[in-house]
Parts: C-alpha cells; sequence; structure tokens
C-alpha cells in the first residue's frame, strides 16, 4: 500500500508544481495529447504556445489581432496563461477535464478541442457553466446547430468546406474547360468522415456530379487494398477522401500498389495537411489537392504570417498548418473579445466576442473576416483550395489568392 | 465451521455498511467539482467491475468484451429518453435487461469454448457489436447521441452543475452490486459457481449443471453492466460506440477486479479506489505534458500488482480482517 | 467483376493473410510452449518497427539489409522481458492466468507509453527502400514487391520455425510442452528453454514489423491495428500450432478481402470476426488445437 501511496503523492506533487500567478487570465485548452490523434493536439499546443508569446511578450509589431504584445491593455497589460488538459480524444475524459479547468483553475473560457465528440462534450459543460467555448478547429457541421449560446466557432465547417471544393471545381470548369462528372467518397467510419461525407454527397447531387463509388472504411485498418480496388473499379474524376494522416498514407500507397492512379484527388484536408503524409507519401501525393482554411504562401495579403510562422517554427520545427493555423487565430480572436470586454467576466467576454467583427487582414487567414451568427459560427471564413507540387502544398483557388494554375494528375 | 462462516459473512456486512455510511458523508465535506467528478467516476467503475467480477470471479469466465453489455444499457435508455421521453430510471431499468438478454445471447455459443478460446471470443463478439454500431445510422451510427439537457430533475437525472445527486446514484449501484455478490458468496450458486471455475470435471460429478450456472452468471453480470452503462451515459450526456463500446472500456471494466483480487467480495471497491484515481490523476497532471509518462506509469503499476500482489491488493487487508474492520 | 479484378482480390487477401500468419506465429510459439498469452505482442511488433525504422534513419541502409540486426535485438528484448518479468509471473502461485495476462498488459501500456515519450506520437514511414512502392505487374494483376518479399519472409521464417522443432532444441522444446516437470529429470534446463522460445518468438514479431515497416506506418498505437488480429488468428488456428496460425493467417486475409468486396468496406473485419465464431463452434479449440 506504501508504493500506491508515494505514486499518488508524487502526481499530486507534480501537480500542485505547476507554476501559478494569481492574475494571469487563465484560458483552458483541451486536446488529445496522448493516443492516436495526439500528434496534432501536440502541434495545436505549440500553436497556442506562440500565440501566448505573441500577446504577452514584448517585441515588434506583428500585423495582427493582439500582435502589439504586452499582454491585454484594456486589463492593465494583464498576461494570458494557457492550461493545457489531456482528452485522450475521450468524451467523457474531456468533460472532466473541462470542469477542472473552469472549477479548478479558474479557466474563463476553454478553447479546444480537435476531435468532434470532445468538441460535443465540452461545449455541454462550458453551457453549464456559462463559460465561452471556442471551437477552433472542429468543423463539424452538427456542432453549432444545437442551440448553444456560449459556443463560437472561428473556423469555417464541413458544409462550408465542402461548398468551397465544388465551387473550384465549376469554376475550373469554366476557366478551362476542365469539367468533373463524377467523384468517388472515400471516408473514414468516424463522425467526421460520415459528417464530410454527408456534405459531399448531398452537393454532388445539387451540381449534378454522379458519386461513382461511395466507400466508408475502418479507420486505422491494417490494409486498404480492398478498398482501393474498388476505388480503381469507379476510377472516378475526383477522389474525395476524409482522412487522418495514418489511413491518407496507406489509402496512397494501397492505389499505388495495384497500379491505380487517381485522375485527381480533393482531401477534405485533415491527414492531407499533415507534414507527416507529405513525408510518408513522398511523391505519391504529388498533384493531390486539398481544402484549406490557411494559405501559408498568402504571405503578400497576409503579412502577419511570416513572423508568426517563424516564432512557430522556432518553437515546434514545422510550418504552420491548417489547423496550427486556425489554433491560433482561434486564441487571439478570443483574447482580442477578453480585450474588448475589459473584464473577465464570462457574460462581458460573451457580448465581446457576439459583437466581433474583424476584417482578414488582421488575421493570417486568408479569410474575409470573423463574424458570428447568432450560432457562434464565423460566417466570413472563407477556404481556400491548395495542390502539392514538389512536396509542398500551393494556393490554387480562389483565383485572386492563387499562386499557380491547378494540374490535373496525381503522382510521379 | 457454520458459525465462522456466518459470523465472518455478518462481519462484512458491518463492514460495508460502515463504508456505506464514509461514502454517504465524506463527499458532503468536498465541494470541489473534480474531485467529485472522480468519486462518481470511481465508484461507478467499482460497481461495473462487481458486476463482471460475478461472471469473471466468481464463476471464471474471463469475459474480455463487457463494454457490449455496457452499451447496451447506454444505448437503449438514451434511445428510450432521446425519442420517447421515457424517463432515465426506466429506460436504465430496460437497458439492464436488454443486455442481460444479450449477455444470455453471447453466452449460449460462447460457453462451449474454455479458457483463452472463451476471453478470445468475447473480444470478438464486443468487436462485432462495435463495428455494427458504428455503422448503424438509427442509433447515431459514429455521430453518437448527444442527450439533450432538459432542466434539473431527479427524474431525468440531469443536474446543471451539481454532482451530489450523481455521488449518492452510483453509491447506491455499488451498494446493490455489493449485496449481490454478497448474497451469491452464501448461496447454493455461489458454491456451484466455484465448483465450475475450479474444477469443471469435479464440478459435474458433483451434479453441478455447468451450462446453467454460466448462463445464470452472466445474466446477472450483463445485467448491472447494463444499469452501469445507462448512469453513465446519463451522467456523460453524450455517447458514441468509441467512447461506450470500445474494447478499452471492457479492459477498464475487469481491471479493478483484477488488481483487487479476483472473486472477493472487495477486491472490484478496492481494485477501482486505486486504479480509478491514479489514472485519472496521472493523465490530468502527466498527461497534459503529451510525453507518454502517465502510460509508463499506469503500466508499471499494473506489473507491480500482478506480479507482488496476485490475489489482488485484497490480500493487504486479509491478515487484519476480523481485528481491524477498515477494508479501504 | 472482371477476372483481373477477382484475382487482384485473392492475392491480395493471400499477401495479407501471410502478414497475419507472420504475426501471429510469434504468439503461438510461446503459447505453445508455456500457456502464457502475450498482450504485448503488438507492441513488440511496434518495437521492432521503430527499430528499423531509427537504423535505417541512422545508417541509410536498407530494411532487408537490416532485418537480422533487428532479429537480432528482438531475440535480446525477448531473452529479457522473459527474465524480468514472465519468469516472476510463472512463480505466482495464485491467479497464474490472471497474474500473466495483466503482466503482460501492463508491459504493452508501458511500451506504449516509452515509445510516445521518445519518438512522439507522430506517423512515421521509412521513405526509401528497394522495394519502396514498387509493383510488378503480372497480366494485368499487380504485386506490390514490400508485401511480395514479405510473404516470402513469411514462408521461410514457417520453415525455419518448422525445422526448428526438429533439431535437438526443438526436442527439447518439444518435450518442454509435453512435460513441464519432468524435464528438468532428464538434464533440460526448464528456465533457459522458456527465455530461448521467448526470444524466438520475439525474434519472429521483429521479423514481422520489419517487413510491414516497408510498407506500414509506424506510431505509438500501431501494435493494436494488427494485435487482435492476432490473437484471433492464433486462437483459429489452435493455440500452440504453428500450421494452424498459418492456415488461420490465411483464411483470415481471403476472409476479410471478399468480405470487403461484398459489404460496406467498414465492416470487413466483421467478415473474420464471424469466421472466428462460426469455426469455433464446430471446432472449440480452433483449427489445429490440441490445448
Amino acid at each position: 500500500m506504501k508504493l500506491f501511496g508515494y505514486l499518488a503523492a508524487a502526481t499530486l506533487v507534480l501537480g500542485a508544481g505547476q507554476a501559478r500567478a494569481a492574475d494571469d487570465i487563465v484560458i483552458g485548452a483541451v486536446y488529445p495529447l496522448t493516443g492516436n490523434s495526439a500528434p496534432v493536439g501536440l502541434d495545436a499546443k505549440a500553436a497556442y504556445e506562440t500565440a501566448v508569446e505573441i500577446i504577452n511578450s514584448t517585441h515588434p509589431e506583428i500585423p495582427m489581432l493582439m500582435g502589439k504584445g504586452g499582454g491585454l491593455d484594456r486589463l492593465g497589460g494583464a498576461k494570458i496563461r494557457i492550461v493545457f488538459a489531456d482528452s485522450q480524444a475521450d468524451p467523457q475524459k474531456a468533460r472532466a477535464e473541462t470542469e477542472r479547468l473552469i472549477t479548478q483553475e479558474h479557466a474563463i473560457a476553454i478553447i479546444g478541442s480537435y476531435t468532434s465528440a470532445t468538441a460535443a462534450t465540452i461545449s455541454q459543460v462550458t453551457e453549464r457553466y456559462e463559460v465561452p467555448y471556442m471551437s477552433a478547429d472542429n468543423s463539424s457541421p452538427s456542432l453549432n446547430q444545437r442551440g448553444l449560446k456560449w459556443f463560437f466557432r472561428t473556423s469555417p465547417h464541413d458544409e462550408m468546406f465542402t461548398a468551397a471544393m465544388f465551387q473550384f471545381f465549376k469554376d475550373e470548369g469554366e476557366k478551362t474547360g476542365h469539367k468533373v462528372g463524377s467523384v468517388a467518397l472515400f471516408y473514414e467510419d468516424s463522425i467526421f468522415g460520415t459528417d464530410s461525407s454527408n456534405v459531399q454527397r448531398k452537393l454532388a447531387g445539387d451540381t449534378k456530379v454522379t458519386v461513382a463509388a461511395d466507400i466508408k472504411y475502418r479507420a486505422n485498418s491494417p490494409s486498404l487494398s480492398a478498398e482501393a480496388q474498388k476505388l480503381k473499379a469507379a476510377n472516378a474524376d475526383v477522389l474525395m477522401p476524409s482522412s487522418y494522416t495514418s489511413d491518407a498514407i496507406l489509402i496512397l500507397k494501397a492505389m499505388n500498389e495495384i497500379g491505380y492512379k487517381p485522375k485527381a484527388i480533393m482531401a477534405q484536408a485533415a491527414g492531407f495537411q499533415e507534414q507527416a503524409f507529405l513525408t510518408g507519401a513522398g511523391a505519391l501525393a504529388e498533384g493531390g489537392m486539398s481544402r484549406s482554411s490557411f494559405a501559408l504562401d498568402a504571405v503578400k495579403s497576409r503579412p502577419a504570417i511570416a513572423p508568426v510562422n517563424a516564432l512557430y517554427k522556432a518553437r515546434n520545427n514545422k510550418d504552420l498548418n491548417d489547423n496550427t493555423s486556425r489554433d491560433i487565430t482561434a486564441l487571439v480572436v478570443l483574447v482580442d473579445a477578453i480585450n474588448r470586454a475589459g473584464s473577465v467576466k464570462p457574460e462581458d467576454i460573451r457580448k465581446a466576442l457576439v459583437a466581433t467583427d474583424v476584417k482578414g487582414s488582421e488575421t493570417i487567414m486568408p479569410w474575409a473576416g470573423v463574424k458570428f451568427d447568432e450560432t457562434g459560427q464565423n460566417t466570413k471564413g472563407t477556404p481556400v483550395i491548395q495542390q502539392i507540387t514538389g512536396g509542398v502544398y500551393h494556393t490554387i483557388w480562389p483565383f485572386d489568392v492563387a499562386v499557380q494554375d491547378a494540374v490535373w494528375g496525381v503522382g510521379p | 465451521m457454520q458459525n465462522s462462516i456466518s459470523l465472518r459473512r455478518r462481519r462484512e456486512l458491518l463492514v460495508a455498511a460502515g463504508l456505506l455510511l464514509v461514502f454517504i458523508l465524506v463527499p458532503l465535506g468536498i465541494s470541489d467539482v473534480y474531485t467529485r467528478n472522480l468519486i462518481i467516476i470511481t465508484l461507478l467503475f467499482a460497481g461495473l467491475s462487481q458486476a463482471w467480477n460475478i461472471l469473471g470471479g466468481y464463476c471464471g469466465q474471463i469475459s474480455l468484451g463487457h463494454s457490449l453489455y455496457f452499451g447496451v444499457g447506454a444505448y437503449v435508455s438514451t434511445m428510450m429518453f432521446v425519442g420517447p421521453h421515457i424517463p432515465p430510471p426506466v429506460g436504465m431499468l430496460a437497458g439492464g435487461l436488454l443486455a442481460a438478454a444479450m449477455a444470455l445471447l453471447v453466452g449460449w455459443p460462447c460457453f462451449r469454448l474454455s479458457g483463452h478460446y472463451y476471453a478470445i471470443a468475447t473480444v470478438v463478439v464486443q468487436e462485432i457489436g462495435y463495428l455494427l454500431a458504428l455503422n448503424w445510422d438509427w442509433i447515431g451510427g459514429s455521430s453518437g447521441i448527444y442527450i439533450p439537457f432538459r432542466g434539473e430533475s431527479f427524474l431525468n437525472l440531469q443536474f446543471r452543475t451539481a454532482k451530489l445527486p450523481y455521488v449518492y446514484l452510483v453509491l447506491t449501484f455499488v451498494a446493490v452490486t455489493w449485496l449481490v455478490a454478497w448474497w451469491i458468496e452464501g448461496s447454493r450458486w455461489g458454491f456451484a459457481w466455484r465448483a465450475v471455475k475450479d474444477d469443471v470435471v469435479a464440478a459435474r460429478s458433483l451434479g453441478v449443471r455447468i451450462f446453467q450456472s454460466k448462463m445464470i452468471a452472466t445474466a446477472i453480470s450483463g445485467f448491472f453492466t447494463g444499469i452501469g452503462g445507462a448512469i453513465f451515459a446519463q451522467y456523460v450526456g453524450y455517447i458514441d460506440p468509441d467512447s461506450i463500446l470500445s474494447g478499452q472500456i471492457a479492459i477498464l471494466i475487469a481491471l479493478p477486479a483484477v488488481l483487487g483480487g479476483v472473486g472477493t467480495l472487495w477486491g472490484p471497491l478496492i481494485g477501482a479506489c486505486v486504479l480509478i484515481p491514479l489514472r485519472e490523476l496521472s493523465s490530468s497532471y502527466l498527461g497534459s505534458s503529451g510525453s507518454g509518462v502517465d502510460l509508463m506509469l499506469y503500466g508499471v503499476l499494473i506489473m507491480a500488482v500482478a506480479l507482488l500482489r496476485p490475489q489482488g491488493l485484497v490480500s493487504l487487508f486479509s491478515i487484519k480482517r476480523g481485528t481491524n474492520g477498515s477494508a479501504a | 467483376m472482371t477476372l483481373d479484378a477477382i484475382l487482384q482480390v485473392v492475392i491480395s487477401g493471400l499477401l495479407m493473410g501471410l502478414i497475419y500468419a507472420l504475426v501471429a506465429a510469434g504468439l503461438s510459439l510461446i503459447f505453445g510452449l508455456m500457456d502464457v498469452v502475450n498482450f504485448a505482442h503488438g507492441e513488440l511488433m511496434m518495437v521492432a518497427m521503430y527499430a528499423v525504422f531509427t537504423l535505417w534513419q541512422v545508417s541509410g541502409l536498407d530494411p532487408l539489409i537490416l532485418l537480422p540486426i533487428v532479429a537480432a535485438l528482438m531475440f535480446g528484448i525477448g531473452v529479457a522481458i522473459y527474465r524480468l518479468l514472465i519468469s516472476r509471473a510463472l512463480e505466482v502461485r495464485f491467479n497464474k492466468g490472471m497474474v500473466q495476462i495483466f503482466a503482460t498488459f501492463g508491459l504493452a501500456i508501458f511500451i506504449r507509453g516509452f515509445a510516445q515519450m521518445v519518438y512522439g506520437g507522430e506517423f512515421r514511414s521509412i521513405t526509401s527502400s528497394w522495394l519502396a512502392n514498387r509493383t510488378a505487374n503480372i497480366y494485368g494483376v499487380y504485386l506490390p514487391l514490400p508485401q511480395v518479399a514479405a510473404s516470402l519472409v513469411c514462408l521461410a521464417a514457417f520453415g525455419i520455425l518448422l525445422a526448428i522443432n526438429r533439431t535437438e532444441f526443438g526436442r527439447a522444446l518439444e518435450a518442454t510442452r509435453e512435460d513441464r516437470e519432468a524435464v528438468a529429470l532428464i538434464g533440460i534446463d526448464r528456465d533457459r528453454i522458456f527465455a530461448l522460445g521467448w526470444g524466438l518468438g520475439s525474434a519472429t514479431v521483429g521479423v514481422a514489423g520489419v517487413m510491414l515497416a516497408g510498407f506500414y506506418y509506424v506510431s505509438p498505437n500501431v501494435g493494436a491495428n494488427f494485435a487482435l488480429i492476432a490473437y484471433v488468428t492464433v486462437a483459429l488456428g489452435g493455440f500452440g500450432s504453428m500450421i494452424g496460425a498459418l492456415a488461420a493467417g490465411l483464411l483470415i486475409g481471403e476472409v476479410e478481402a471478399i468480405t470487403a468486396q461484398l459489404l460496406e468496406p467498414s465492416l470487413k473485419q466483421v467478415g473474420m470476426f464471424a469466421i472466428y465464431l462460426a469455426v469455433l463452434m464446430f471446432r472449440p479449440r480452433g483449427l489445429f488445437g490440441k490445448i
């Protein structure tokens, strides 16, 4: 029994040992930091730490919301502190950790959470405790349609993302004459995959595009060769995958193994936007397209990208991507609202969030801006379409921010 | 002999009553929400593990697929609450009964297998259930089901931020499962099941109907596991196959009993009181670094208990039993 | 469906089945020898995948060259696990089965945490090797070379394992399996045989890990993707039977490939699980099982 006493004491001491400054403004961040989704959670952690560094420390001004540094000027230069909690991508744990952050760590707002299932329980807790929840990177369309008062989402959701894909097909067809007549849906059996495919199926119907294959697969399978064979048999004009990193690597390899080169790939971001995918799939991913809420190459219209990316890269040895850029943006929008509220009372912060009206040029995103509708959804988050050339994503749509033209064809 | 047994059993009841009083009073003194949540999860898994213990411990059938019954309870009560607004206490009972039916359905073919073949079969059945739930749109598929908040109500078992009612709900759950196990220990069934566990051939020669014994044990075990699932669903407010039906939950149901002492009355409670807080605290305070240290600690703990206390943690108290009443 | 496509399905199932068999072989070997189900089996495979990934990254050598090095390393790890953990679990007098299950289960979680600490959660892939992403096209049927190599290595490994059974060591293994107490009388060191058995079992799954790393990603949780299938394979074949593991691996590979064509691919594992239950209704000790 002694052993367990020591172990329990050790964990408590370690917990208590975390630095605690009384007058910091605490925001709780709930992410999967262990388990299958951990890589994304750990990247998000680095992104938030970068944003906090920008907000709190003194540095030359970065042309972005809260880019002045030196803390929150309307709150006497108060500093932001983020307390991270590990959800293990488990809704029950996410719920318990959110309660802990609110009641023990005195977080005045919660930010999160990557997986949709955890966002479901986190937003229920924040609703009951009346604390704002800023959804930074959950893309399930159902989340903001539950009549929640304390839910805010800066990021576009899958409906907006998918609409952009089909708009791109149409624009590209009008511009170059390359028509998309059929698509193959390929999605994992999770809330992300099914939500994404539901929207894709509907929009394909609306725009008179044939769905040549509709394949739901088991996430993290040992093999995807049977799925690849079905895709080969359908041979659609565009393959539309909704997959996380592991399966994204695997399906490209599986298609190659049976000698199938898809005519084009249009991914629902996720795994396809991860560096591990670009490295793992290598030349097989060349020419693949993906929606994104972020355009690293939009440095001309968004001058803040270069300095913010440099700070992030120094911390995490990677460039900003679709997720991490959304995380930074969500946090600065939230902190800006706290600053405008000039108060740490949740109701004041909520009002300030409702009144948010940020111009796209004040962010690092290629969006029109940030303005929440009555469901808490940002209506001005306009996505972009990107294509992998030379192992790097380049923006190809909308045409006014594109850096190059789309090329049809995938693989080496 | 008979006398000393009944004396011991009576003493166990007294200890349990004392403990119950402690568990009723202590949460009143703790106002912190996180700690109360910890108490709820710990007690819930103590009860679930006691339910598992009825089949796995007393009857010796190692099931690694109990999340299936947990899931049936959770889904049935949730579907009844979300759809036709049937209050969770009713749904809970229905969920428990259907879980028991499911346990019988699984047991019927699987009980002809023995040892590891049976254990793997339970995992396989649970995986099939999990995969079917993921693909079954009527019960939400992979998107799961949100349980709407319909206002503070004891009938709906919904409370805005209050945790105390749930503490007492799961406490009742633990007390009932403990009492059932206590009753089984002293009953004819208990003797028959232990014979099945120790030596099937000998049991048969004693006239024990083996298949029937296993079926009764699995039905009781499944029933209470289903009730636990319904409580869990209503408490968390959201269910999906990953968090309810996965193999991880099945392990988490079995583990406290194994750590505390398989086939013992106090094992599941002791095991849960050590395992669950350690798991939750280590992931809350060490997991946020993302370094994997919490997993290493958890793994070492399981290995250490398995090797150092093969009879379970309950053996730490067995010497003192009789002189000192406290068991947790 | 055209003939090409049907052949392709059959061949994909065959290639995957041989890999399942190879992953399961080590598990079956250890179980046959001492009745211990190693719940850290998938994690041992993961360790081998990380080992070959790291050696490849450092040395730039092809995974096929690194194969013997990793196998030797895994042999050592297997022996160490036996000496430090399993031998103690075998000495326990109460709840033997339970102790063994949870000692190896604890080990599995520990190894996962360790991998997370050393490598982070990132997915990693061996991106350049002789065979990486190469395929052969034979009359319209495609053969992915990394999988073909893995299958050949699998067959070779089974050949070696069966050949070992005929050596003196193999006879000692067999004798230890048959009667654990009596072997001491004829001068066989039981403890040493068990340690070598664990070494051999780990080396086998190590070989599987190396071959798999040629076309599969590596992450701390990668073992879980294969572990359940490995347990089902071993039980379907019959615990302790090498031939059983091979036959069951092939059966599961084919059933999976065919189910994926007939049902929604997300349900493809239901097919292999159903086969397990169906076969065990008629043969409660698996296809070739004695114990």
